[in-house]
Order: structure tokens, then sequence, then C-alpha cells
């Protein structure tokens, strides 16, 4: 149209000019040529009109039954509105949940590892195979789950890590019926099965899968939420539920193997003035036994701080395990911690992450809780961890780790190299 | 040289000056835009500080009320209203974002990841269209009569706006 208007306007001011200098002649062919010009503008709009009302009627016959309803006036600018309406009402039920909504992610490693511990052998592994199960069943109620599978040498082992099933009433109190990763301290919880999730190729000892120290899992009810506290930004849990089996790693899926409920209550504040700081305690109390008639309370007192983001990333979890022999009365402490330093390097594309992590575990020696079974199962344990990350993809890294332990008390140190790549798909 | 053509060449090399400054005032002021909050329209908010909208993007704010839930929009990778979301809300990079939703979602605190959206036509039908959803719009796609939450008492466009 613009040009159109352009080259009249051209015309036109060309016409003007000639006027002054042209004769009558020549004046005459340029009115007849301008006028001409005229004649075909008018019937290219006319066409375009033809042209729309046609497409107009042919979309309203495909589209509705009753064409006749609308007028030829309306139908101009029908197919654009209904294109633009289709797109839209489109892109609303995809958006919109529903229910249920099954999402499923995958994680696996694989492992090298060699050390220069007596009897070690040196080579590959196949970390766990881990399977996470995701799906809202309506507004207000979810379903988590999470499966393992662990290479054996006579197969593989399968468990069911978690399997919850939560209420949510409000952002304050969320209830949930499950097996959940007990909420002790922080890794229990943040870090599940699969390695990618962590920043290091192994979980601290002291919260080690199929470790004893703490309960890593959980059977029961838990309610969760947040607490009304402005910038301080509180939030709560508690639980109760069966507590550790006969078998200290594991929980007592099922059943309990006493009349006494496990518990847990744990608080954490992330102040929104520190975005990235979380500051937590938790306590969980249970009655152990690991042998008919041999009864222990246990009291696991935890606590956390961590900055969340990589520049650094910090974590740091201390935990108290105190047990008391329900026949003597004897009383023993254990104590556990860990330090976690990161730091996601600026350059080449944020892809290296180095790490140093110390650990630490005490247990007095006469503890019987344990070396219930015969065989010991938390050790004295100070260890140094430095490694480095690299992520491949958002999906995937590489990691490198040299550590160095003494596990026991006068034994040598023994230090080992790791190598693992982890990924989720 | 002339006279005259001194003239030009001068008059040449002010003209391009000028017009370098004219191209990079053009991109600075289009790099400045607001990102506007919006919500639907039966949010019950209309005030949120910086920080209630970071625990709301991060879903540890999961309800408006007991019966509406926050769904969260954001444009998929690349768009500049990702970008600004992406650095001063989340302040994390591209695949820590992902990292952080799948760990989210896999650590059963959140049922669902944030919704992505194409255009900001679509945020702007989304938002409209589901009961408590929030999305990040530049303000001048904003539709009229959307409901545009201010951020610590501030809207886009008013000085010291932190959405940009």
């Amino acid at each position: 149209m613009y040009s159109r208007l352009l080259l009249i306007f051209a015309l036109a001011s060309g016409t003007a000019l000639a006027q002054a200098t042209s004769s009558p002649a020549e004046q005459e062919s340029v009115q007849s040529l301008i006028d001409r010009i005229q004649q075909l503008d008018k019937r290219i709009s006319e066409l375009e009109d033809r042209q729309r009302k046609q497409d107009a009627v042919q979309t309203a016959n495909l589209q509705t039954p009753t064409p006749g309803q609308e007028s030829q006036d309306n139908a101009t600018s029908a197919p654009a509105l209904h294109s633009e309406h289709a797109a839209s009402s489109t892109a609303i039920r995809e958006a919109e949940m529903h229910y249920p909504s099954l999402q499923i992610r995958g994680f696996a490693d694989v492992d090298f590892s060699a050390t220069n511990q007596k009897g070690s052998v040196s080579g590959f592994n196949l970390g766990q195979f881990v399977l996470h199960l995701a799906s809202p069943l309506s507004k207000k109620v979810g379903y988590f789950g999470e499966l393992s599978f662990t290479a054996r040498p006579a197969g593989y082992d399968v468990q069911v890590e978690r399997t919850i099933i939560r209420y949510d009433y409000n952002d304050y109190f969320k209830i949930s019926f499950g097996k959940y990763h007990t909420p002790l301290g922080y890794w229990n919880t943040a870090f599940h099965h699969g390695a990618w999730l962590q920043t290091t190729i192994s979980r601290p000892q002291m919260v080690q899968f199929g470790g004893t120290f703490i309960p890593v899992h959980f059977v029961g009810l838990q309610a969760e939420g947040n607490l009304p506290s402005g910038g301080l930004g509180l939030g709560y849990s508690v639980g109760l539920g069966n507590g550790r089996s006969s078998i200290l790693s594991r929980a007592a899926d099922s059943g309990d193997i006493n009349d006494n409920r496990a518990w847990v209550a744990s608080v954490f504040a992330r102040p929104t003035r520190f975005y990235g700081l979380q500051v937590g305690g938790s306590v969980y109390g249970d009655k152990l036994t690991p042998q008919p008639g041999n009864n222990f309370n246990e009291l696991i007192m935890a606590a956390d701080v961590v900055w969340t983001k990589e520049r650094p990333e910090f974590l740091s979890e201390f935990a108290n395990v105190h047990h008391r022999d329900l026949r003597t009365s004897q009383i023993f402490n254990s104590q556990a911690f860990y330090i976690q330093l990161a730091y996601r390097l600026p350059w080449l594309e944020d892809k290296w992450k180095p790490y140093y992590r110390f650990e630490y575990i005490h247990r007095p020696l006469n503890e019987p809780v344990w070396d219930v079974s015969g065989v010991s199962s938390v050790e004295d344990l100070v260890g140094s961890t430095v490694g480095v990350r690299y992520d491949i993809t958002n999906y995937a890294a590489f990691k490198g780790e040299y550590r160095n332990q003494r596990t026991g008390v006068d034994e040598p140190r023994v230090n080992g190299a790791f190598f693992q790549t982890a990924f989720t798909f | 040289m002339t006279g005259n053509q001194k003239f030009a060449s001068r008059a040449l090399i002010t003209g391009c000056l000028l017009l370098c400054l004219l191209q990079s005032a053009i991109a600075q002021n289009a790099g400045d835009v607001d990102v506007a909050v919006v919500v639907h329209p039966d949010t019950p908010v209309n005030n949120l500080t910086l920080a209630e909208v970071r625990k709301v993007f991060l879903g540890d704010r999961q309800y408006w009320s007991t019966d509406i839930p926050v769904v969260l929009l954001i444009r998929a990778p690349v768009a500049r209203e990702r970008n600004v979301v992406l650095k001063v809300i989340y302040q994390m990079s591209e695949s820590q974002f992902k990292q952080y939703w799948i760990a989210k979602i896999f650590r059963a605190e959140s049922a669902t990841a944030p919704k992505v959206v194409y255009s900001n036509d679509m945020a702007n039908e989304l938002v409209t269209a589901i009961p408590g959803a929030i999305a990040f719009i530049d303000a001048r796609d904003v539709r009229p009569g959307s409901k545009v939450v201010r951020v610590d008492g501030r809207l886009p466009k008013e000085p010291g706006y932190q959405l940009r």
C-alpha cells in the first residue's frame, strides 16, 4: 500500500513539475497514466477483498456446522481469529496439569578404583542404576518413588529406596506416608541415589548407603512445611516410623521389630538475606533391638550449615549418636562430621569444579551396638578427599578423586584413586 | 586537500560518530527493558519482595492460598526474560538451573518443574488462562488489563525496579 502511495506521489509530483514545462499533449498522456494506475489499484483491492471472503467461507464450512449464522463481514476475519484461538487453546491444554502425570528419570554411573589397601583389587565397577519416579495425582496429591539396582557378585540387588505419597494442605502443612531418606542432617535428604546429583564420587562415610552410623531410611509418616517466619525462612519436618530393623543398616520395611516407634524432628532456616545459606538441626529417637533381648535407646542429634551456591559450595554436618544399654544403663557416644568445599571455576564454560572434603568419625572402643553382628559396622575414620568434577554436558559428568584415609585405630593410611562418570537420562 | 574537501571529510567523520552513539544508545535502551512479573488475575497478591519472588520461583513457596497452587511459567532458553530470571532471581547458570529442578523434583520437594513458554504471547495467554500462574514478560509486551505484580513496591519502568 505504501509503495503504491509512494508511486502515486512520485508520479503526481513529477506531473506537477512537468506541468510547468511540458506541452498539453504530454500532460494528457500523464493524466491518463495516473488514471490507469488508480484503476489498477482499485482492481487489486477488489481482488484482495474477494480472496479474503472466499478463504473465510471455506474455513467456516470446514470448521462450523452452521456457517449461515455468521455474516460475511465477520467471516472476513475468521481465518486469523480461528488459527490464533486454536493455537492458544492447544497451548493452554498442554500447559494445564493432567493427572496422573508420571515422570521418570534414570541415573547411573560407571566407576574405576585403585587403592594400596592390602587385599584390594583395582578395576571397574558399575555403580547404582537408579530410577526416580514422580507423579502428581491431583492438584494436592503427589507420588514419588526411587528404585535402585546394585551390581552384586551373584546378580543385581533391587531395592525400593523411597516410596512416598504426599498430601499438600498448603505450604505450612504437607503430610506424607511411605519410605523416606531420614530427614537427619543435610546430605541424606539433599542427595539421593544417583551420583550425578552430588559433587563428589562418594557420600561421606557417616551417611553412606549401607552404613549404620545414622539410619539412612525411615518407614512411616512425615509432616513438613514452612514456618511463618518472614525473612528467616524457617521450615520443619516431623516424622514417626519404624526405625532400624535388626540389621542396623536397613529400615524395617516389613514391620517394626519392637513396639517402640522411631521419631524424627528437624528444623532449618534459609534466610532470605543470605540466599544460598541453610542452617539446620535435627533429632532422632528410637529403641534398637539388634538381637532378641538386647535393647538400646538411641538418640541422634545433628546440625548442619551449608552454602548451596557453587562459588563456593560449602557443606558441613555434625552428628552425635547416643546409645544407652537398657540392661546396664551404660552410655556410649559416637561423633562424626564432614566439611566439604567446592568451587565452580568461572573459566572454560563453567565446566570444572574442584573440591575437597575432610571427614571424621569417632566411636568408643567398647560401643556394643556397632559390633553386635560380630563385625564392626562403624570404625574410627580420618580422611581427606580431593578431586575435580568436569561436567561434560548439562546431564553428565566426569569425576576424579584422590583419597587418603585411616580407618580404625593404629591402622595404616590408605591411598586411593577413584574415577567416575555419572549421568542422568 | 581543498577547504571544501576538508569540511566534507570532517562532516563525514562527525556523522559516523553520531550514528555510532545513536546506535549504542538504542542498543543500551533495548538491553534495559524491564521484565514484568505477571500473575493470573485471581491470584491474591499485588506486591512481592524480590526475596518472595525468588522463594516462589525456587519452588519453596508452592501455594498462593490453600486452594491456589503456584504454576511457574518461564521462557525457553536464550530468551531475554529467561536470562533476567536466571541472573536476578535464581543467580544460576543454565545448567545449574536444570540441575536444580531435577534435584528438586526427585527430592520430592516439588511435583513439577516450571512450564516452558516459547513467546511472550504464549506467556500472556497462559498466565491469563491458568489459575495460580506467574510469568515474567517483557514489560512492553504485557497485554493491557494483565495483573502486574509490584516487586519491592515498584512496577516496571519505575526507578529502582530490579528485574531488567
